[in-house]
């Protein structure tokens, strides 16, 4: 027996199976499943922080158009969500929905470097090096 | 508090009429909340883009647990759509509210005329373009991702339907050039699937670009671009090409909410209600998909949009 093969003692008298080491489809095909876990729970949460927002708005009786908005003040988010203030949960969601593809990004550079793939590797820090560079920009010309 | 359920209201409109004629939210969003709530068109484009990436995460989430979305592709394509969604974020900062209104009448002008010239779907387009069976969310996540939306499909289909034909003959005329250099062999496997083999990734990098700025500017997930380019340009089956698409957005469309955020062009009173909503329209939409004709649907739409793109020309002449 090699170390590619296993054996599945006491299941048919310790018949041979496939390899264990994972192909490449096989390996691309779990990162599929674990990015598609990521959005999927990464989606939810921002939906439920959001949907929170709108029931603390429509609870206090503002109208989302009549008031003008503070910008994004990630020191007052805290204080925001404790004392239930809408906008602390609706930056929060908002958060929450960027991060989600960037997480992504994130989830995908991992699965790539333990797959030994570089090219796709660089290709995910580029991805995310233009993201940081939106937010420099955006800071910058503010 | 009659506002922000209007707001709900309409973005559950828009997410179940997009995901019922498989639009992106982005081209019924931004027009609602011109016309009907009265942003400036880049206000509006900046929660367009937050409700295209709620939308467009859930969908992408089911499409890679079916492995229907090539995340090779997508990523490879996804930093140059990336690129021109910060080109776009920052170019939108710099054109007026008229010259965007102008920029969306055409849009909207393209799109009817697409889907208006749209052929009843041959049994291939329509598994390209029915809506994701969003009920049964990714099996091992227990939660209700499922019961999201779908941001890009019928109106790819029309776009690619329509162009087909006309893209490969223009590509063709523009020569290999310098962008043959991305198109090595060993790249092109590397970012090809089963059954098909990827070609022209150099046009394929200009057109991610260019939807990029589009979705940026517009605020529009930009699958009306990417989903006849990877298939009548790069040779991606129009399923792999509407599945792949719908992952790229979220990033893209990141890469210019970001702009929005940090520049002080996005509310958060209004982002929350309407990506809300879009939610749980489209959620809805694709759930009764299956037993809606769309056919009158359809016409009704190209209606309301060529008449929505005459309000926008108005609009970019001021009056």
């Amino acid at each position: 027996m090699t170390g590619n093969e296993t054996v599945q003692a006491g299941q048919g008298g310790g018949r041979h199976t496939a390899p264990t080491v994972p192909s490449r489809a096989e390996g691309a095909a779990a990162l599929d499943l674990t990015v598609a876990r990521l959005l999927s729970r990464g989606t939810m949460s921002a939906v439920a922080l959001l949907a929170i927002g709108v029931v603390l708005l429509a609870a206090a009786g503002r109208s989302p158009l009549d008031t003008g908005f503070a910008p994004l003040d990630l020191a007052r988010l805290p204080s925001d969500i404790v004392a239930l203030r809408p906008e602390g949960f609706l930056w929060l969601g908002l958060i929450a929905v960027i991060f989600t593809p960037i997480s992504r990004v994130l989830a995908s550079l991992v699965g790539f470097w333990r797959a030994g793939d570089r090219r796709m590797v660089l290709i995910s820090v580029a991805i995310l090096s233009v993201v940081a560079t939106s937010i420099v920009l955006s800071i910058v010309l503010k | 508090m009659i506002v922000a359920l209007l707001l709900v209201a309409g973005g559950i409109g828009a997410g179940m009429f997009g995901s019922l004629l498989g639009l992106g939210g982005g081209i019924l969003i931004v027009p609602l909340l011109t016309f009907g709530f009265g942003l400036s068109i880049r206000e509006a484009a900046g929660v367009s883009l937050v409700a295209v990436i709620v939308t467009s995460s859930a969908a992408a989430s089911v499409y890679l647990q079916r492995h229907t979305a090539n995340l090779r592709l997508g990523m490879s394509l996804e930093l140059f759509t990336a690129i021109g969604a910060l080109t776009g974020g920052l170019i939108a900062f710099t054109l007026s509210d008229r010259v965007l209104a102008g920029l969306f009448a055409l849009l909207l002008l393209y799109t009817a005329l697409t889907m208006f010239r749209r052929r009843d779907p041959s049994p291939a387009p329509v598994a390209a373009s029915a809506p994701v069976d969003l009920a049964t969310p990714p099996a091992s996540t227990g939660a209700g991702a499922g019961a999201a939306a779908e941001a890009s499909t019928g109106a790819h289909v029309a776009a690619t339907q329509a162009l087909s034909g006309s893209v490969v003959t223009a590509g063709s005329s523009l020569g290999p050039g310098r962008l043959s250099g991305l198109s090595s062999a060993d790249t092109l496997a590397g970012l090809s699937g089963p059954g098909y083999r990827v070609r022209n990734l150099g046009r394929g990098i200009v057109g991610a670009f260019f939807a990029g700025i589009v979705s940026a500017v517009l605020g529009i997930g930009g699958g009306i671009i990417k989903v006849p380019v990877m298939h009548l340009v790069m040779g991606v089956p129009l399923r792999i090409a509407t599945a792949t698409s719908n992952l790229m957005i979220g990033v893209t469309a990141t890469a210019s909410a970001v702009i929005y955020v940090l520049r002080g062009g996005m509310d958060p009173l209004v982002v929350g209600p309407i990506a809300v909503g879009v939610f749980l329209g489209a959620s809805a939409g694709s759930r009764i998909a299956p037993r809606v004709h769309v056919r009158y649907l359809r016409l009704l739409f190209v209606v309301v949009m060529i008449y929505t793109a005459l309000q926008m020309v108005l609009r970019a002449a001021g009056q």
